[in-house]
């Protein structure tokens, strides 16, 4: 799990370079190329938090810090 | 003017404005930090100083960008200059994360006397932490250290609860995610030359970061209160640094994206033109992962 998690992550970060490439070149193609990465990046990242919900919500994982109230 | 391969700015009194409103801003600051009563009033000078500058000069870039005073040679700077903007916000924030990462993966392990170092002597592996203090466990969240006083006399660090990562941590990844959506959409009503969905879309983002930003501040509130703070080891200080230093940058991409709503309100952009509007969607998209990758490595990984 943790290994997916990581991988979508390095996706999502690879998405966000390219959309920074897209915006340096500019012009109507750096433009395109920049929304399109952009979207990628949100998608995934959508994906991935939903992922995280259910599977926590199913109990599959458990948060990695239980802080709930001590008092 | 358009036609120069490189435009050259003429004269201008802002910089020597923006670096009275710095040093204005640190010596208010430095002064504040040595009680000195004056200090905080001339700090609030200082940052008015600085926004005066902000809103005159790139008032000033504005208008001459409006005026059709820039050519391509100009735009390819602008690009340049928000790209570097950005790989310095990167590594600023990579070393916030490294922080995090050397903490929690191995100086705390070291301390408990992982990896055969100087804690972990062979026959009193169990006693290492009277090399640190009396009962001393390389536990994360590492947040219970003895003997961190404050100036005031007040001891810190007894006793925690935390926020349930079910509660306002999730709810804020939702709402920060939901702000990345809504900003995708305004991207491409921008392109597609959707003006008025565009604007609706630009008012929904700045109303979900705004959202955030009310729900953090709650956060730190019930966190606060309940103990975890600045000072609560490791644990405590990356996690405000991190959060903290987050906050900030939402709180500066809430101010960007008004500012290109409103420029949006006066027909500065065109679906083919828009490069602010570029740079403030690449940064909020920027500030949007930050926050994912503190979620899953704070609260899940």
């Amino acid at each position: 799990m943790s290994y997916l998690v990581i991988a979508i992550i390095v996706v999502i970060l690879f998405s966000l370079g390219s959309a920074l490439l897209g915006m340096l070149r500019g012009g109507a193609e750096g433009s395109e190329k920049m929304f399109k990465s952009l979207r990628l990046r949100i998608g995934l990242s959508v994906f991935l938090f939903a992922l995280l919900m259910f599977c926590g919500y199913m109990g599959w994982i458990e948060p990695n810090v239980t802080m709930l109230p001590t008092q | 003017m358009s036609n120069q391969d490189y435009y050259v700015p003429h004269g201008t009194y802002w910089p020597i404005i923006g670096s009275i409103g710095v040093s204005t801003l640190f010596v208010g600051f430095a002064n504040q930090m040595h009680g000195v009563e004056w200090g905080g009033s001339v700090m609030g000078l200082g940052m008015a100083i600085i926004i005066f500058m902000m809103f005159g000069w790139l008032g000033t870039v504005v208008n001459e960008s409006v005026n059709g005073m820039y050519n391509k040679q100009v735009d390819k700077s602008f690009r340049w200059g928000m790209s570097w903007f950005i790989f310095s916000e990167v590594m600023f924030f990579a070393a916030f994360f490294g922080a995090l990462f050397y903490a929690r993966i191995l100086s705390v392990p070291w301390l408990g006397g992982a990896d055969n170092n100087m804690f972990s002597g062979a026959t009193e592996a169990l006693e290492t932490s009277k090399y640190i203090w009396e009962g001393f466990q390389a536990t994360w969240p590492l947040i219970n250290t003895p003997g961190a006083v404050g100036q005031s006399g007040v001891e810190f660090s007894t006793g925690f609860a935390l926020v349930n990562t079910w509660g306002l941590p999730a709810l804020n990844t939702g709402l920060l995610l939901t702000s990345g959506v809504t900003l995708t959409y305004a991207h491409h009503a921008l392109r597609a030359g959707h003006r008025n969905a565009l604007i609706f879309w630009m008012i929904a983002t700045i109303a979900l970061g705004a959202a955030f930003l009310g729900f953090q501040i709650m956060e730190y509130g019930h966190a606060y209160h309940d103990g975890l703070k600045l000072t609560s080891g490791i644990y405590g200080s990356t996690f405000y640094l991190l959060t903290g230093f987050h906050g900030f940058h939402v709180t500066i991409g809430v101010i960007m994206l008004t500012v290109i709503l409103y420029r949006i309100q006066k027909g500065h952009f065109d679906s083919d033109n828009h490069f602010a509007f570029e740079g403030v969607a690449w940064y909020w998209h920027f500030v949007d992962v930050v926050w994912l990758g503190l979620f899953i490595f704070v609260y899940w990984l």
